[in-house]
């Protein structure tokens, strides 16, 4: 069979080394390397054979293992394979790096690194998608910690070192005790393989005890990329900081390696663990949600605004992964990609709107819509589609979210409902003040979308409205990967 | 006679499409045509062709009552899979539901839809934003078409959150004005209270029946009204479990928020921001009466338990009463209106949660006509004079005749003056509430309520009717010289004029009871009831004989400053200080908790970890004194060390075997 | 023939590696200091020969190797001090291991 995964990494790295040389043609580089990758990509969704894993006769497809290093007490491989849950990941990684590659089409500072560190942090989470064994994970991992660095502390705002290092060493300090965790998953299970499916098949000897103390080192690892309150305040000073494509992949991409490894690394895992530290789990989620909605209300920082909404949504996706039943979990998933391209449509309208009124200051702009028809409908399309609108790819996400809530912690499920409230609101105040009302505080003159900014965001704003009219184009992924089969307590 | 109108039924989807068909074509290239208006008739043309289909459909279903399901486009499934809550798996569908009440509304829709586009080419002539409000008034009506044919509580669901961004949208259509924006984001925002609750209501129907469905391979089929024609969810599980009182009352919630039923009618009266043909047809004929069409679908097809029609009964009953009140007092012609739709509404769901939901959709029918009719008149009004402001215009009666008629028409309609539709359907109401105080005497107080309303509408509606129309001139000379509208505003005001007089007799019409079976058929017709019609009559009467007297001569009549119904006149003025209430709680209360959320984000938990980050700091830079960078003290270093390492072995270490035993 | 007892033998390397010491911390002088250790590195090699001497078999010959090494060790080390002390004098014309502390932070 056709390698098609390790030739969707061979294909990003050479595409990353190209356009790291590439110079002034690193865009164009980029731009093919972006496309040849939404194909292959394409071709892992015509050739899924999501019967074969929903039959349970394979757990992964496009499974490939080479023997990497080979002890007596230690064997690591080189093995990767999807299933439904990653290929919708993968999807996303594909749209969005093409999406961020367009947008950022006229970026000047040193275009070959720039687009080659954009496409090392795609090619680090794709990595992170399709990896099956612990060290290989684990280096695509930090792979992608190094390319956003660097964007984020050398394209970015005022206050960019700090925002770079407080990034860096939140998701470094939390890739230590994820790395712990492992290692002692892999250890203290009697296993010599770093390989999933066979610590899949040891994990559950461990004893209980260890099996909570693993799993709360990975959840803490995991959740500190979601971001979970209280570890969350790398998060707005590094959106703020970061230029709109860090924003962009930071939002759409990073944060989905948190509930991804969460899923496949924690939960699949170690399934054991779950009664016992689930109250911790929905405690968290609680905080997050609310914390990230109220505390939205009282930002004029368009990004940060976007930022702290992220930690909503993500706390939602943690509430549905908590819930352990096939219904959350595709909740689950769904709510990332849906995140993944809402948020980054917004986080790409709020770098337009920095550069074409020169402030991002919500409580300083008004009356936009006017001026910039074009940049305001996206605010508002963006702005629908992250607080929930039907028709819109959120909707079904979070609909499915929180039926599984009801289904499984009943009234509880009020908490997200109110926040979807408060949601609505900042997102409405927001527009309001923003949007509405007479011109304030624009300059002379003001640029609407220019042409690749715009086209990147149609590209997303397209993919809104098709998932959210289609979206068992998704779930049909998703619901053949026996994760879903996973049975309910 | 027994035409099969199967084939009619099978394309009702495309009464939703011809408006979207609109939408795209104006909403994409609208701006681009040589004149604007342009966009408006290719909207009015499509509206028109829906507005043709839905009658047609109506006539199917009056010949031909019965169901009829397309469940055909499935919007996600999920697999059968043995566990968990769903162990058959679900699927989720979109699906046309044309059944008699649907093609009722289908009707109402489309009517008032067509006259409101029509009469919008004149209203709206001068705007600059005519493509967008074409568009978004093309979008709403494709959405508020799929509410009505929605087959599920899903699609519903979905429609239903359309139809209130369009109402955002058009609510704020004048954007540049603040008020507007504010106005906007007030009725986007507590309807939004009221859709979370409705959205756990539909949480708990599906997990409930999801759950006394789950046979072996039984896929619960989401959220299905009916299943082959017959009632699917109602008839799964029994009715009167408490989590099942709980759904109705969130079903009632999601209804107060969409219908501005207390205590979530706050927005509506702010919504008459929005353009007067937006008022028309969103906020007083379809979309508002949105909510009672849910409780009558719900319970049509899952049913209320006692408990809930008590809520339900309550809920009505109060807001009728309660927003008549501030109806009473206000001098903009807009408000007056909305304040009047509150209460109709009220009527509306106080005859549902009665148990007798086709009479609440009666009245559902009826108002939709006579309360379009009263905002487009006034649309004409606030048109030639440029004010909503009661107390500047007056004598406007010589001027437009057509508009004052209009009016009046509307007014006696919905002062239930007999033969006038609002008589009928009023009527009914009030009989079937009183029926039901036999089986309940709380119902009592909701019924008199409902009395009272009678007189207060006949009142505060010819209040505005003297007050603009009768007296020799304007109060205010500077307003313009007052005209009537060109022929696409007259228009709809003769057609729905007409329809505000007979929509109540069409029920005397073989085949149209078909399509509200039961309506027509108060609890009896026996004197008790004919006392009832009598005396509501004469309460209508009664009402606009007040206003005559106090209003009738054209001059505002001011009521003394010594009078003791000042403190009411002001309490009512001020809304019962619910609105500051609001303002209050959402600008002091929950602003001031996200500032403070914000303030302890930045300096507690970022605090916190930046006191870390200090304490490190301060550390390391005491500690890194002893590195002099001369030789011979770092020697000293090593000897110190090599000398307390040998300390330790000495004396520590032969310790610490002894306690291990070794 | 007598040998001397090995805890005098001990003794003396202990003293050497006890002047090495006095020598490494009072002097200033670059190439006292290098002589200072030297004799304390002396009093490692000594301790190798000491108990090679009475030890026998394998590891007897095992400290006799030790001790050829360190001389090396010892001298290469010394090579290696000198260079820096002919670079320290060039640059700053001064020995005195106080004033070259520029490598501090």
């Amino acid at each position: 069979m056709f390698p098609v995964l390790s030739a969707t990494l061979i294909l990003l790295l050479v595409g990353t080394l190209l356009t790291f040389v590439a110079g002034e043609r690193a865009r164009w580089v980029a731009l093919v390397t972006s496309f040849a990758f939404l194909g292959l990509a394409a071709v892992l969704l015509y050739d899924f054979s999501g019967f074969a894993v929903a039959h349970g006769i394979e757990l992964f497809v496009y499974p490939e293992t080479y023997t990497w290093i080979s002890l007596p007490w230690m064997h690591i491989d080189y093995a990767v394979g999807v299933d439904g849950i990653s290929l919708v990941l993968i999807l996303l990684t594909a749209f969005l790096q093409l999406a961020t590659v367009i947008y950022s089409w006229n970026e000047s500072k040193k275009p070959g690194a720039w687009f080659g560190l954009v496409l090392l942090t795609c090619l680090g989470c794709f990595g992170v998608f399709v990896a099956l064994d612990v060290l290989l994970f684990f280096l695509f991992w930090e792979a992608v910690l190094v390319p956003m660095f660097f964007i984020i502390g050398y394209w970015g705002g005022p206050r960019r070192r700090y925002a770079a290092l407080k990034f860096f060493i939140y998701t470094h300090v939390a890739s230590i005790v994820m790395l712990v965790g492992l290692l002692v998953l892999v250890f203290y299970s009697g296993s010599t393989s770093f390989d999933f499916q066979s610590l899949q098949a040891t994990a559950g000897e461990l004893a209980v005890t260890a099996q909570v103390f693993v799993f709360l080192a990975l959840f803490f690892g995991f959740g500190v990329k979601f971001p979970i309150v209280p570890f969350h305040t790398w998060l707005p000073d590094a959106h703020v900081e970061a230029p709109t494509g860090g924003s962009v992949l930071l939002a759409g991409l990073l944060l989905k390696l948190g509930g991804y490894g969460l899923i496949r690394w924690a939960v699949q895992l170690l399934p054991g663990a779950i009664p016992h530290v689930q109250w911790l789990l929905y405690a968290v989620a609680f905080a997050s949600i609310i914390w990230g909605s109220v505390v939205s209300l009282a930002q004029r920082d368009l990004k940060r605004l976007v930022a702290f909404s992220s930690i909503n949504h993500m706390g939602i996706v943690l509430l549905a992964i908590a819930l352990y039943s096939s219904l959350g979990l595709l909740a689950a998933v769904l709510l990332m990609f849906a995140h993944g391209i809402v948020s980054a449509l917004l986080f790409m309208t709020a770098g337009t709107v920095h550069h074409s009124t020169g402030s991002r200051d919500i409580s300083k702009l008004g009356g936009m819509t006017p001026r910039t028809p074009v940049l305001a409908t996206t605010i508002m399309i963006g702005s629908l589609a992250s607080l929930g609108l039907p028709a819109l790819i959120s909707f079904p996400a979070e609909f499915i979210a929180l039926q599984a809530t009801w289904v499984g912690i009943g009234y509880w499920v009020l908490v997200p409902l109110i926040a979807l409230v408060v949601t609505a609101g900042f997102y409405i105040w927001m527009m309001q003040r923003m949007l509405f009302g007479p011109p304030r505080g624009l300059p002379e003159k003001v640029d609407d979308v220019p042409r690749h900014e715009g086209m990147a965001m149609g590209i997303l704003v397209a993919l809104t409205v098709v998932y959210g009219l289609l979206p068992f184009l998704l779930v049909n992924l998703i619901v053949s990967s026996p994760v879903v089969g996973i049975p309910f307590p | 006679m027994t035409v099969s109108f199967d084939g009619v039924f099978a394309v009702a989807y495309l009464v939703p499409l011809f408006p979207a068909i609109a939408f795209v074509v104006v909403g994409l290239f609208g701006t681009r045509l040589r004149r604007l208006e342009w966009g408006g008739w290719v909207a009015v043309f499509f509206s028109g062709l829906a507005m043709v289909l839905s009658l047609v459909i109506a006539l199917g279903e009056g010949l031909n009552p019965g169901k009829f399901t397309d469940q055909t486009y499935t919007w996600l499934s999920l697999p059968h899979s043995g566990t968990g809550a769903f162990p058959g798996g679900f699927s989720l569908v979109m699906g046309t539901l044309v059944d008699p009440i649907s093609a009722l509304m289908l009707v109402v829709v489309n009517v008032v839809g067509f006259l409101v586009m029509l009469y919008s080419i004149g209203y709206m002539h001068h705007d600059k934003g005519l493509p967008r409000y074409y568009a978004e008034l093309s979008l709403f009506l494709t959405a508020m078409n799929g509410l009505v044919l929605s087959d599920n509580l899903l699609e519903f669901f979905l429609f239903w959150e359309l139809v209130g961004v369009c109402s955002y949208f058009l609510i704020g259509f004048y954007y540049e004005k603040p008020s507007a924006a504010s106005a906007a984001k007030e009725a986007f925002l507590v309807t939004r209270i009221g859709d979370v609750l409705f959205l756990l209501g539909i949480f708990i129907y599906f997990a409930v029946y999801a759950t006394a469905g789950a046979a072996p391979g039984w896929a619960a089929s989401g959220f299905l009204f009916t299943s082959n024609g017959h009632p699917f969810l109602g008839t799964l599980v029994g009715t009167n479990t408490p989590l099942l009182t709980v759904a109705g009352l969130m079903m009632l919630a999601g209804a107060a928020g969409k219908s501005a039923q207390f205590p979530l009618h706050v927005w509506l009266p702010d919504a008459m921001e929005g353009p007067t043909t937006v008022s028309a047809l969103i906020h007083a004929a379809t979309m508002v009466a949105a909510g009672v069409y849910l409780l009558a679908v719900t319970s049509l097809f899952l049913g209320f338990t006692p408990a809930d029609q008590l809520a339900i009964v309550a809920i009505g009953g109060f807001t009728t009463l309660f927003a008549a009140t501030m109806a009473l007092v206000h001098r903009d012609i807009k408000r007056v209106i909305a304040y009047s739709t509150i209460s109709q509404l009220g009527y509306m769901v106080l005859a549902v949660g009665a148990g007798f939901t086709m009479v609440g959709l009666f009245h559902l029918w009826t108002h939709a006509f006579f309360k379009a009719l009263l905002f487009l008149a006034a649309g004409s009004v606030i048109h030639a004079v440029g004010t909503q402001d009661l107390f500047r215009m007056g004598g406007l009666g010589r001027k437009m005749r057509l508009t004052t008629i209009a009016f009046a028409v509307g007014g006696l309609s919905l002062a239930g003056i007999p033969p006038f539709a609002g008589f009928w359907s009023k009527d009914d109401v009030l009989g079937s509430v009183l029926s039901q105080t036999a089986s309940h005497p709380l119902y009592w107080p909701f019924f008199l309520c409902a009395l009272i309303t009678v007189f207060l509408t006949a009142y505060y509606i010819f209040r505005a009717f003297f007050l603009a129309f009768s007296g020799a001139a304007p109060r205010d000379a500077s307003l313009p010289e007052a005209h009537e509208p060109p022929w696409v505003m007259r228009l709809p005001l003769v057609v729905l004029s007409g329809l505000a007089i007979v929509a109540g007799l069409l029920v005397f019409i073989p085949g149209f009871p078909n399509l509200l079976p039961g309506a027509n058929v108060p609890p009896t017709y026996g004197t008790a009831d004919l006392f009832l019609s009598g005396l509501s009559t004469a309460l209508g009467v009664g009402g606009i004989g007040v206003a005559y007297s106090l209003w009738g001569n054209g001059r505002v009549f001011a009521l003394p400053e010594s009078s003791p119904f000042q403190p009411v006149r002001r309490l009512w003025l001020r809304l019962y200080f619910m609105k500051d209430a609001y303002d209050w709680i959402g600008l002091r209360g929950v602003y001031t908790i996200a500032r403070a959320a914000d303030f302890v984000d930045r300096y507690v938990i970022d605090g916190t970890i930046h006191g870390v980050e200090r304490t490190f700091a301060e550390l390391s830079r005491r500690l890194r004194k002893i590195q002099t960078g001369v030789v011979s003290d770092y020697a000293a270093y090593v000897v110190a060390g090599l000398a307390a390492f040998l300390l330790l072995l000495i004396f520590v270490a032969p310790w610490f075997l002894h306690a291990w035993g070794v | 023939m007598t040998s001397l007892p090995l805890a005098d033998l001990l003794g003396l390397s202990a003293a050497l590696l006890g002047i090495g010491l006095f020598g490494i911390l009072t002097r200033r002088n670059f190439i006292l200091l290098l002589i200072a250790v030297e004799i304390s590195m002396n009093a490692a090699i000594l301790n190798f020969v000491i108990f090679s001497a009475f030890l026998s078999g394998d590891a007897g010959v095992n400290g006799q190797a030790a001790a050829v090494v360190l001389v090396g060790l010892a001298a290469t080390e010394v090579a290696v001090g000198l260079a820096i002390v002919l670079a320290l004098n060039r640059q700053r014309g001064s020995i005195n291991v106080a004033e070259a502390s520029s490598l501090k932070l």
